[in-house]
């Protein structure tokens, strides 16, 4: 096992050096200038224009660019944005924990309300919490999570006026006054991710509720609680954790819409005013740090299958 | 699995059980098909279901509530929305059949190049690797940044974001039966690379590849709708679905047609198109059964 996480960490080196180059070169693909965005409607002469260009470099060769760029973001020195006016990584850890708050809450919603709901489906097969839960989770990955999001503001702070519609609270103003304005927006990125995880959870256990060993388990006299949860379960959770992993980047991509829609001051939200404003660095480093999360996850849940899974441990 | 059959066939009997059993293989296809319909005829016939244009601006009728004249309201700039609801559909259709269109040809193109030839496997992988490390929707972002948002250029995003679970789809079929015998019997009349692959490795990836495409169908959707409500897509003042929800978010108080509709015609489509991909899987990959949602 300690072998097999070993080599698993290992590889991260060159994931993360594809990473950073993907992202360089997908960016700066396309000549679109920034500058036309830096100056707006001002009038810039041509010779102010020129030193601009040369100030942020992009009068070099994208090789170039490239060379001096790459050493520098290894040292976790993305440059400093056009528009903040400060370095990158500096903006973006400001702005990290409210992704990871979301990002993390709808995980662990998505995991206790899908899982189980999963298996219950599985062991009712073809009845009727089967057909609801399929009911449910096929709507839930049909809508657009930004507009459940609308959806859920209009009922429950523009009629219920339970919660608050948009924003965002530090948990220094009180543990309340944080938790009430994640509520709506987890709930809304969840709903997709439930779906999808019920109807994995569903699949594998079906599969391994199949299998003979089963059949066998039931004929011993083992407690049916015992077969499901036990027996079943832990071989279907092998299945079931790579879905999990997969559920968490598909939330980090979803997030970027969530927090424009509720006004989260996260590295969505900052992403997605960095796209329009071709503010590269800025774009650079926030799409690099939501990568790595995302990375990161997968390497745990890499991890936890070869646990759940020996025969990856144990193979070369 | 045997028991499963014994007991099914308790259950019923004779033509019921026939028609029934038919019926529950191809009904997720059936019920997508008819769901999707409907979408597909307002985006064919779009200019002769609403006479009212989606584009002109009418001050006199600003945010006015569903009536006889215009049966969805109207926006925060007169125009009808469901004359909106109907040219967005074509959006909609018009960027997931691009994408996909284009999805299939560079992912069969690629796929079967790579599992056929071991150097291009090489070169494929890391360039499908390199694409997939990203989270989805953040490659979108990424990529919609450096060409700028226009309707094109949301068909060609969405491709690179596809176009790599294709090529290992594909790949995967073409490697299962680059060993089989019917390749050496083919080899051996004098059967050449090209037409080998085109006319006999081919077909036998094309049923995962349809499952696939359908599903890729209803992700452009949505990846198409997200993009726009970002400013990022479709640019305004054209009739996306995405578009009009952004444009709706600052009247969801006061006029909820808004943003109800062009979200639910999202959801139909997509709930449509996923289900005519599980009913597909079902047909062709009949392992794969126990997975579909009806």
């Amino acid at each position: 096992m300690v072998e097999y996480a070993l080599r698993r960490v290992l590889s991260f080196v060159p994931t993360i050096i594809i990473t950073l180059t993907s992202i360089f070169f997908i960016t700066r693909m396309i000549p679109g200038s920034p500058i036309a965005a830096l100056i707006g409607h001002q009038a810039v002469g041509a010779e102010q224009m020129e030193a601009i260009t040369s100030d942020l470099g992009l009068d070099k060769s994208l090789i170039e660019q490239y060379l001096e760029w790459f050493p520098s973001v290894l040292t976790g020195d993305f440059g400093t944005s056009l528009f903040y006016e400060d370095s990158v990584v500096q903006v973006v850890m400001e702005r990290f924990p409210v992704t990871l708050y979301l990002t993390t809450f709808s995980m662990i919603l998505t995991i206790l309300i899908g899982i189980p709901l999963g298996i219950w489906a599985s062991i009712r097969r073809g009845r009727a919490p089967d057909y609801a839960s399929n009911v449910f989770s096929s709507l839930g990955m049909a809508m657009p999570s930004f507009w459940l999001g609308f959806l859920l503001i209009i009922l429950f702070a523009v009629t219920l006026d339970w919660l608050p519609a948009s924003g965002y609270r530090s948990p220094d103003f009180g543990i309340w006054e944080w938790l009430k304005r994640l509520i709506l927006p987890v709930m809304a990125q969840s709903l997709a991710q439930i779906g999808l995880v019920v109807r994995m959870t569903r699949a594998s256990m079906i599969d391994v509720l199949d299998q003979e060993y089963i059949t066998m388990a039931r004929a011993k006299g083992l407690p049916e609680s015992r077969v499901v949860l036990k027996h079943a379960l832990k071989n279907a959770m092998t299945q079931i954790s790579t879905v999990v992993g997969l559920t968490f980047a598909l939330g980090l991509g979803g997030s970027v819409i969530i927090e424009n829609v509720f006004a989260l001051p996260g590295l969505g939200q900052l992403i997605t005013i960095a796209a329009v404003r071709r503010d590269y660095a800025m774009l650079e480093g926030g799409i690099f740090y939501l990568t790595l999360v995302a990375l990161i996850v997968n390497l745990a849940v890499d991890l936890a299958y070869a646990y759940f899974n020996p025969r990856i441990r144990h193979a070369t | 699995m045997s028991n499963q059959i014994i007991h099914t066939d308790m259950k019923g009997s004779g033509k019921i059980l026939a028609w029934n059993r038919r019926w529950r293989m191809n009904r997720m296809l059936i019920i997508g098909l008819i769901m999707l319909f409907p979408l597909a005829l307002m985006a064919i016939f779009a200019s002769a279901m609403t006479f009212l244009d989606p584009l002109s601006i009418d001050a006199s009728s600003q945010l006015l509530p569903p009536s006889l004249d215009h049966p969805f309201g109207t926006d925060n700039f007169g125009r009808d929305v469901l004359a909106r609801t109907i040219y967005g559909a074509q959006v909609s259709l018009r960027v997931g059949l691009g994408s996909m269109l284009l999805t299939a040809f560079f992912g069969i193109f690629f796929g079967v190049i790579s599992g056929w030839y071991k150097w291009a496997d090489a070169i494929i992988g890391r360039f499908t690797d390199s694409l997939m490390i990203f989270p989805g929707f953040v490659l979108a972002i990424m990529i919609m940044a450096a060409i700028g948002p226009s309707e094109l250029n949301v068909v060609i995003s969405v491709t690179v974001l596809y176009v790599p679970q294709v090529i290992r789809t594909v790949r995967a079929s073409i490697v299962e039966f680059r060993t089989a015998e019917f390749v050496d019997a083919a080899r051996t009349v004098g059967v050449g690379d090209f037409r080998l692959l085109s006319v006999h490795m081919f077909p036998k990836a094309a049923g995962p590849v349809m499952v696939q495409l359908s599903f890729g169908f209803a992700w452009a959707v949505l990846v198409e709708a997200g993009l726009s409500f970002l400013g990022l897509g479709t640019p305004p003042p054209a009739p996306s679905w995405g578009n009009m929800i952004a444009e709706a978010r600052d009247f969801i108080r006061t006029a909820w047609w808004m943003i109800t509709i062009p979200g639910g015609m999202i959801t139909l489509a997509v709930l449509g198109l996923n289900l005519i991909g599980d009913g597909l899987r079902d047909m062709l990959d009949p392992r794969l059964k126990n997975r579909g949602v009806l």
